[in-house]
């Protein structure tokens, strides 16, 4: 079985974020990144696929030098080999610009499974996973909180409005976008971490995955105008003495405004 | 070696994840309740393989030692990176445990350090495969246990423990302090003299004996209060004719065939181990003082400005900034030499000691100076690292016994 898992390199929790320049995004140079958080349960999955039997399990990731990190930390963690679109022709790419980068991907490698994280902790769009699954033509389901494998289909349930769950039964090849929490993430073991240095790490450009001129900022259609922190207002009360007096200030402003 | 690679990177990420998720929501218990750190310390090592790590390297020593071979070098058994990569994977942990629990580096470095060390080193292949490879896997907690109320800085001189012969079994009398692990270990090494007639008391030969938890006559002593360092149980230890047989004395009947002031030497070895781990740590614990230093410094507003543009905090922080830049070019000269298959001298490995163990609490000190009132209170961290610090200049070997050797070293040349 082959597991393709997508990871995203973010800014780290701790990041200090400022905005740049031309006020289009962050200021990404001299700060810390991480792994996407959904992404690591996905990667958790994945190993645990192949912990159970065979599988060959790669990771993939868009994005410039720095990503090769994230990328080493999933070996670390147990993926038997990289992939890294490292190409400037990818910058700017919108949703859909990277689902048919990571869909060129999928196309060489045919995986059994696709795992992937629900959204990034960055744009928290949630878009590319179900844009990869329509362009591969193939089933997926989001935000799968339990993921149970038996012989050619995977049985997923998947968080709802509510708490609720819902069951979705998808038969492979198929994508699976995971919600975070759904598994215990294991660390890279030291071992693991040494060893990745040898593991497999292909490096492709837009061109290698015959996508010239179709991705990154002249072909995407949803840009980034300008980002801001949101406006302090001052219609924010804030409630203060014991919890109790805060508990019972609570309840009496909920009735006030009949918010119940 | 100039700075960190990239896996090293890694593998402190990595620890530093198990550290908030695992350390940090326990701390208070650690470090001010009664949790005692050996769960952590054990789902530290299986989290990471090393408890896998240590029984590979265990076994392929013990296979080697079968086959009748003498003890490998360190410097036969890998590549330079590849030892170099071991020395940083030993040390890591330390680091970054120490930024949160100095204790818990303590209370691991004697386990898995001083006392597997000690049973790899002196043990005979039966003794190792006894005792030594679940202490080495953290499996058992070990303790190692020299000092004595009289015998400190003067360990063997005026140690009064003893082992007396009565046909083929020994009966072990005395009592220790300060044992680290002491009230939780299952396995102990106990040193004590061998009991010689007209051998004075100063020139008696040093026994190595194994003891396991629960031995009759072996009485573990509840945790001593201490300063700090409190995720590190320490305590005292009471023997009262326990007797062993010759299985449990360290290498056996060779260890006693040697003659004269014999079973000294490999103490010293295992100072030395210490004293590079004791760096590693107040490497530690420096980072943490100057990373929450800064922040403070940049957060803490009076007279309508940040603290840190007042040029006394600044030479504060600056100081701070060169015993970090210092230690840490002192943990990568450990690495390097290990690379290289040499070890330092006494002399160099007490100097690296001394300093580092006088940089943290300087450091340590300066953290609460700059933190004011809040220096002062537990929440904010600091005087836990400044109370944890201050046994650095006091455990394997004071400051005063450091300068002892670096002096004796020096008057020698
Ligand atoms: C938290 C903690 C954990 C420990 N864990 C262990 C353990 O696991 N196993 C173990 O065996 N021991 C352990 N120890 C004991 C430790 O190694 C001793 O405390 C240390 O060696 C000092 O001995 P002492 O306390 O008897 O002090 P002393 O030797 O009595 O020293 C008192 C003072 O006199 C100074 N001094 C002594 N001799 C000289 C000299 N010749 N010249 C100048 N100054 C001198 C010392 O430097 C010190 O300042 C631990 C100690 C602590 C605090």
């Amino acid at each position: 079985m082959k597991i393709m898992v997508c990871l995203k390199q973010v800014p780290h929790q701790d990041a200090r974020l400022d905005i740049n320049a031309d006020g289009t995004w962050i200021q990404e140079d001299n700060i810390k990144f991480e792994i996407n958080s959904y992404d690591t349960y996905a990667l958790e999955e994945a190993l645990r696929t192949k912990d159970a039997g065979e599988a060959d399990v790669f990771v993939v990731s868009i994005g410039p030098d720095r990503v090769g990190q994230a990328l080493r930390t999933a070996l670390g963690m147990g993926a038997d080999r990289a992939i890294h679109v490292n190409d400037d022709e990818a910058n700017g790419s919108d949703s859909l610009g990277l689902a048919k980068i990571l869909a060129a991907v999928a196309k060489q490698e045919n995986p059994d499974l696709i795992f992937m994280g629900l959204m990034s902790d960055d744009d928290n769009s949630a878009a590319v996973a179900p844009m990869l699954a329509q362009l591969l033509d193939i089933p997926h389901t989001t935000a799968a909180v339990k993921v149970e494998r038996s012989n050619g289909t995977v049985t997923c349930d998947r968080e709802i409005e509510g708490g609720a769950h819902e069951v979705v039964e998808l038969t492979a090849p198929c994508l699976i976008a995971v919600q975070t929490g759904l598994n215990q993430v294991r660390y890279a073991s030291l071992k693991g971490i040494m060893a990745a240095k040898k593991k497999p790490f292909d490096v492709k450009s837009v061109a290698d995955l015959g996508l010239s001129g179709q991705v990154g900022t002249g072909a995407a259609k949803v840009k980034i105008d300008r980002i801001a922190p949101p406006l302090k207002g001052d219609t924010a009360e804030i409630l203060s003495g014991s919890t109790a007096e805060v508990v019972a200030g609570l309840v009496s402003k909920i009735k006030e405004l009949g918010l119940l | 070696m100039i700075e960190w690679s990239e896996q090293h990177l890694m593998i402190r990420e990595a620890l530093q994840r198990f550290v908030q998720e695992e350390i940090v929501p326990i701390h208070e218990e650690l470090e001010h309740g009664d949790t005692p750190p050996y769960e952590v310390l054990r789902k530290m090592y299986s989290s990471f393989g090393m408890d896998e790590m240590a029984r590979t390297r265990f076994e392929k020593q013990i296979a080697w030692e079968k086959q009748g071979k003498p003890p490998r070098e360190k410097k036969d058994t890998a590549d330079a990176s590849t030892r170099a990569d071991q020395t940083a994977m030993s040390l890591l942990p330390i680091i970054e445990l120490c930024k949160y629990c100095p204790g818990m580096v303590t209370a691991m470095g004697v386990s898995v350090g001083l006392t597997a060390a000690t049973i790899m080193s002196k043990g005979t292949i039966e003794q190792k495969e006894r005792w030594g490879k679940d202490v080495l896997t953290f499996e058992k907690i070990g303790a190692w246990a020299i000092t004595e109320p009289s015998s400190g800085s003067d360990a063997f001189g005026g140690m009064k423990a003893t082992a007396r012969r009565e046909g083929d079994e020994f009966v072990l009398n005395g009592s220790k302090t300060f044992i680290t692990n002491g009230p939780y270990a299952d396995t102990i090494v106990f040193i004590c003299k061998l009991e010689e007639d007209g051998v004075d008391s100063r020139d008696r030969r040093i026994l190595n004996f194994v003891l396991d938890s629960g031995m009759p006559g072996l009485q573990q002593g509840k945790s001593l209060r201490k300063m700090g360092l409190h995720s590190s149980p320490t305590g005292e230890l009471f023997l009262t004719d326990v007797r062993c047989g010759m299985d449990r004395l360290l290498g056996g009947e060779k260890a006693l065939s040697k003659g004269g002031r014999s079973g000294r030497e490999g103490a010293k070895d295992t100072f030395n181990m210490e004293r590079a781990g004791v760096t590693a740590m107040a490497l530690g614990i420096v980072e943490r003082c100057l990373e929450l230093s800064v922040k403070y410094a940049n957060e803490r507003v009076q007279w309508e400005k940040p603290i840190g543009e007042y040029q006394l905090i600044q030479d504060k922080l600056a100081r701070m900034e060169v015993a970090r830049m210092n230690l840490q070019n002192l943990v990568f000269r450990t690495i390097e030499l290990a690379a290289n298959g040499r070890s330092m001298n006494l002399a160099e490995a007490s100097a690296m000691k001394l300093y580092a163990a006088r940089a943290a609490v300087e450091v340590a000190m300066e953290a609460v100076q700059v933190y004011g009132g809040n220096g002062y209170m537990s929440e904010y961290h600091v005087e836990q690292l400044a109370r944890d610090a201050k046994v650095l200049q006091i455990y394997a070997g004071t400051d005063e016994i450091q300068i002892r050797a670096i002096a004796r070293e020096l008057l020698s040349r």
